[in-house]
Order: structure tokens, then sequence, then C-alpha cells
């Protein structure tokens, strides 16, 4: 028992970055979800079920401009290709926990708590309460704050005043930081931001979905396996 | 509610929770060759840099590489914080405070 307690305080503890991220991540979504004329239940329910920053953001763009239905689940399912990759690449670690809670819990996966567990599971074994400490509570967080800015979407009126459009970019920044361990990540994370500036810039239209994400992430990637050989 | 955001948001749903729990949940049967598993250990570093990538140069969804785009100059202070502190925290108080100041600031913003 007091293993798990313990497990699931460290879990907790180091969510506490992810959810001082989430805050004002959250609270820009609500606010933005506003401005785009969702009810503040709408937008609480999008994050309670969603749970994704980025998708959240790219749907609420397309509702703003007016989008289809389709467009915002096609460009989601898109840019959540990514967590298949990441699911994936967490399967070594979490063969030790039973099948069904490590699902679960993986509905919990996020790119910041899939960064934060990466980092964790690289010294240390996984365990579901670490999981779910990390997971859950970063989830609360989200949808927590994402209820406050859409109820305080009247009152506050511009987001970037405040600096808040660039906590994103900040949170990616760090969390790349943190997974770059040996000289061979460097050198993956440059050629991955080469090959999707460059898929961006010939095909525009992949930065609406961030496509070209996916594309940079696979071909560096399979670079790094090919060069050490 | 209205019935369309439901649906939206339903399906929003289902594509962002399959592509988190399936492999888990298919996977984890397999042992994986290790050619294989240290394709994977790339995947974070890849991701997250074409993340950074398209966050600080395509803010508004096309790529602005010129001075007025704030977000390179909030970036520079912000990764020389990550590297020498490696705190989540203070990375994000240094890019939201940056930010904050050159937006009120520094008027050719983008």
């Amino acid at each position: 028992m007091i293993i798990i307690r313990n497990e699931l305080i460290t879990g907790i503890k180091q969510a506490i970055p992810v959810i001082l991220a989430y805050i004002p991540l959250g609270l820009a979504f609500g606010v933005l979800a506003h401005e785009a004329g969702l009810s503040v239940a709408e937008a609480a329910l999008m994050s309670a079920m969603v749970f994704t920053g980025a998708g959240q953001y790219i749907a609420i763009g397309i509702i703003a401009a007016g989008g289809s239905m389709l467009t915002i689940i096609m460009a989601n399912l898109l840019v959540n290709l990514r967590y298949f990759l990441f699911s994936a690449s967490m399967v070594p670690h979490l063969k030790v926990l039973p099948t069904g809670i490590a699902s679960a819990l993986m509905l919990g996966l996020t790119d910041e708590t899939y960064a934060v567990a990466a980092v964790h599971f690289k010294e240390k074994p996984a365990t579901a309460s670490y999981l779910a400490g990390l997971n859950i509570s970063s989830y609360l967080s989200w949808v927590i704050s994402s209820l406050v800015g859409a109820s305080l979407g009247n009152i506050i009126t511009n987001t970037e005043q405040l600096g808040l459009n660039f906590a994103l970019a900040a949170m990616y920044t760090i969390l790349l930081i943190l997974v770059i361990s040996e000289k061979k990540h460097l050198m993956v994370a440059l050629v991955s931001v080469i090959v999707c500036l460059a898929v961006a810039y010939l095909f525009p239209a992949t930065l609406s979905n961030l496509s070209n994400i996916i594309v940079a992430s696979l071909v560096a990637a399979t670079l790094g396996v090919i060069i050490k050989r | 509610m209205r019935p369309e955001m439901l649906w939206i948001i339903v399906g929003m749903a289902l594509v962002t929770a399959i592509p988190r729990f399936l492999p888990v949940a298919i996977l984890s049967r397999f042992e994986f060759p290790e050619i294989f598993r240290e394709w994977l250990s790339y995947i974070a570093p890849a991701v997250l840099a074409a993340l950074v990538a398209v966050s600080v140069l395509a803010p508004n969804g096309t790529i602005v590489m010129s001075p007025d785009n704030l977000y390179i100059w909030a970036f520079i202070p912000t990764l020389v914080v990550a590297i020498y502190t490696r705190s989540p925290f203070y990375t994000l108080v240094t890019g939201i405070g940056v930010m904050a100041l050159m937006y009120n600031f520094y008027t050719p913003h983008i």
C-alpha cells in the first residue's frame, strides 16, 4: 500500500509542471472557445471528452472559420496520429502492467504526460499508480482551467496581451530538452525540424492539420536508425 | 448544448482515444525487435522538435521567418532557460513573460 501511495504521489508531483502549463493553455482554450461561439458547457465537455491541446485548438480555429464537422474530425485524426507513435513507444515499459489497466491509463496520454513519463521510465519501472497520478491530475487541471477560461471569456478579451499564446511553444521547448539525452537524439531532432519545415514550405496545406509533423517524425526516426549502421 | 457540437465532440473524442490506447492494447502481447525499439526511442525527440519548429516559426498557420515574428524572439530566452534550468516551470514563466512584455512594448508583431 505504501509503495502504491508513494508512486501515486510521485506521479502527482511530476504532474506539477504539466499542470502549470495546462492552466494557461486551458484558460486560453476556454477564452478562444468562447470567442468562437461555444457555450461554457460545450467548451468544458470538449476538454473533458477529448483532452488534447493541439486538436482542440485546431477545432476551435475551424469552428471560428465556419468549417465543417468532417474537416474538424479529419484534422484531429491526422494531428493525433502522433499518439499512435507515443503509445507504441510506451509498450516496452508498460508490459509489466495488466493490458486492460495500461490501455485505460493511456487515455490520459498527451504530448506533455508522455514526455514526463518517458523521462521517468528511463530510470524507474512503470506502475499503474504513477501513471494514474500523473495523467489524472493533468487531466483535471486541463478540464477545470478550460471551464474557468470559458466562464471568464467575457472578461479576458486578449490572451495575446498576457503572453499566453506562447505557453504551448514554451512547453514543447522544455519537453524537447528533457527527452534529448544523447547526441543521436539531437541529430534526430534537427533532421525532424528540417524535414518538417521543408514539407510545410512545399505543401503549405500540411500546416493546417500538422501532417508535416508526422512525415518529419517518421523520416527523422528512420534516419536515426539507418545512420548508426 | 447544440446537437451538432455534441457530434463534433464525440467524433473528436473517438479519433483521439483510439490512437492513445490501441497500440498498448494490441502490441503488448508482442516482443519488439531491438531495431524497432530503437526507432521508437527517436519518436519523442522527433515529434517534439517538429512541434517546437511549427509553434515558433508558424504560430498562425503560415511560416514567418522574419524579425516581425515575436515567437522567434521569445523562443531564444525560453530555450536558454530550458537548457540551463531543465525546469518546465521556469521555462514557461520565461516564455510567457517575455511574450507578454514584447506584445505590450514592441509594436511590429504578426
